[in-house]
């Protein structure tokens, strides 16, 4: 036995538990009342902050909503934008594809403080500034260069052919798209909505910034929670904030598997 | 030009455009041709600001941060992937481990940072109930610490799904041909890693550790849960001075964001100009 397959169990060990215990944290201390310092383990137990991140008219259950509507309009408007850039940049070859490849770098590389300065004025002049739709807008700008880059890459390896026997065969092109295309890249939309849903659940620079503390959303609410020394709403608040993304990618890892055998 | 190259063409620019003139106003602020405390022009303010220490060192933390975290992070996934490559059930169930914390937020993971690694944190709780430690005062800081080894801590690990998720798939796709052949050449198991695993894995993650660090960098959300206000890292600062209640500051944000773009360009052309070099001896 090498020293590598025998030190194989410790590793997984320690991989488990370091994936783990930050979740087992944060739910001990979402439902741990009055631990105080040096108690390891809560005195008590109790459900409070869970049932107000859920009870109508609450600031966190307003939060929730406010962060569930941005991110799922951000990741349908991100995957249906993203999809014809996507396309048209995979038509480009040489130095025009280079170009177009880093265009579509730039809404993804950019810091983010950075982006949602640069933004601001735009809002301003748009008159959507400290509104729930300009902080759309602005969750839309990194979604849209994600799901870009990702749908470059699906048209980059995607076989046309299939699409020119449907037009010999007499398809328009909007038979074509909807009876042909789309049905075809079920998975790859799945994923985009799932790429521009996530950037938007984790945003925080832009809101803050474009939504000028107007438009309240799960992360602004973790912060006030943290700076009030809430912990308890905070631990509540972060799981709350993990839940939806574990299980996006859970289910697109379902529907990832279950699409396999489907060639591009 | 054909229809199609016009098409992509007009598509690079519709996605870039508004990060084109988030860009330009930038500029234009900075040097206050327009903005908050615009002052007609010239380039005082932006002069000012890169003259200022506190600029530079929260520069200088910010990279820090990301270069300790990213070659944490890098380091953790070469291992990882290098020690779990098998399709048994211990290695698939490695992997899986490995890149559960991938969608958790950046926030999620600072909030559970601050509470494990906080002066009267899990990690301090444990230690009191073992005898090691009468109060939280006791606890080495690990938030808010001028080394920020709480925040480089929490952000390797966050970092770390993201980079052996890269890790295990080079080494799925690139990896078993080419040890196979060095095996058949007669290269010993240490001589296949030191010599064909770990090229292959160092340059298949390359672009991944550039963009890790890129985001790092420039992170705002963790940043503001676990670093400390001396010095004031990159985003912090730039997020401070676009609120400030002095209006004739709030300009110096658009100087220090175009710094912090201008970082994650180089850290980008770094890398382009890398991935060339290294091209050209790909077999």
């Amino acid at each position: 036995m090498t020293e590598g397959s025998r030190s194989r169990p410790a590793v997984l060990a320690a991989l488990a538990l370091s994936a783990l215990a930050p979740l087992a944290l944060l739910l001990l201390a979402s439902v741990g009342r009055d631990w105080f310092f040096p108690a390891p383990w809560p005195p008590a137990m109790t459900l409070e902050s869970w049932g107000d991140a859920f009870r109508g008219g609450g600031r966190m259950a307003a939060a929730l909503g406010t962060s569930l509507v941005l991110a799922v309009g951000t990741g349908l408007a991100g995957a249906a934008v993203g999809w014809p850039i996507g396309r048209a940049l995979a038509d480009l070859s040489g130095w025009a594809r280079h170009l177009g490849a880093s265009a579509a770098f730039l809404p993804v590389a950019a810091p983010p403080v950075a982006l949602a300065t640069g933004l601001h004025l735009s809002a301003l002049t748009a008159g959507v500034a400290g509104t729930t739709g300009g902080v759309f807008l602005s969750h839309l700008v990194p979604a849209t260069g994600y799901a870009a880059l990702y749908f470059l890459g699906v048209f980059t390896l995607f076989d046309r052919r299939v699409e020119d026997e449907a037009r010999t065969l007499g398809a328009g092109p909007r038979t074509v798209l909807w009876r042909v295309t789309m049905p075809m890249m079920r998975r790859q939309l799945g994923e985009a909505f799932l790429l521009g849903f996530l950037v938007s659940w984790a945003q925080v620079a832009t809101t803050l910034v474009i939504g000028g503390g107007r438009v309240r959303t799960l992360p602004l609410e973790v912060f006030a929670y943290l700076q009030a020394g809430q912990d308890r709403y905070a631990a509540t608040g972060a799981l709350l904030l993990v839940i939806p993304a574990l299980l996006m990618l859970g289910a697109v890892r379902f529907a990832v598997a279950r699409a396999e055998a489907t060639p591009l | 030009m054909t229809r199609s190259s016009r098409r992509g063409l007009l598509a690079a620019l519709a996605v870039a455009l508004p990060v084109l003139v988030g860009v330009g106003y930038s500029v234009l602020a900075s040097v206050g041709l327009t903005g908050p405390g615009a002052a007609g022009g010239g380039s005082a303010r932006l002069v000012a600001v890169l003259g200022e220490p506190v600029v530079w060192a929260g520069l200088a933390w910010s990279l820090w941060v990301a270069a300790a975290s990213t070659a944490l992070a890098a380091a953790g996934a070469v291992a990882v992937a290098a020690l779990f490559r098998r399709g048994a059930g211990i290695d698939r169930m490695a992997r899986l481990f490995a890149v559960l914390p991938l969608p958790i937020p950046h926030l999620a993971a600072a909030v559970a940072g601050l509470l494990l690694l906080g002066q009267s944190g899990l990690l301090a709780r444990l230690l009191a109930s073992l005898g090691l430690l009468a109060d939280p005062g006791g606890m080495p800081a690990l938030v808010y610490d001028r080394a920020g080894l709480g925040l480089i801590l929490t952000l390797a690990w966050k970092e770390f799904a993201f980079l052996a998720l890269v890790a295990f798939s080079v080494v799925a796709t690139r990896g078993e041909r080419l040890e196979e052949v060095a095996r058949t050449l007669g290269a010993k198991p240490a001589a296949v890693f030191r010599r064909v695993t770990w090229p292959l894995l160092w340059r298949g993650i390359l672009p991944a550790v550039v963009a890790a660090f890129v985001f790092v960098a420039s992170t705002y959300e963790a940043t503001a849960v676990l670093a400390p206000s001396d010095p004031l890292a990159l985003p912090l600062l730039t997020l401070e001075r676009y609120t400030d209640a002095d209006l004739s500051r709030r300009g110096d944000a658009f100087a220090l964001a175009l710094l912090g773009m201008t970082v994650s360009l180089l850290a980008v052309a770094a890398h382009e100009w890398a991935r060339s070099h290294w091209d050209r001896f790909e077999p």
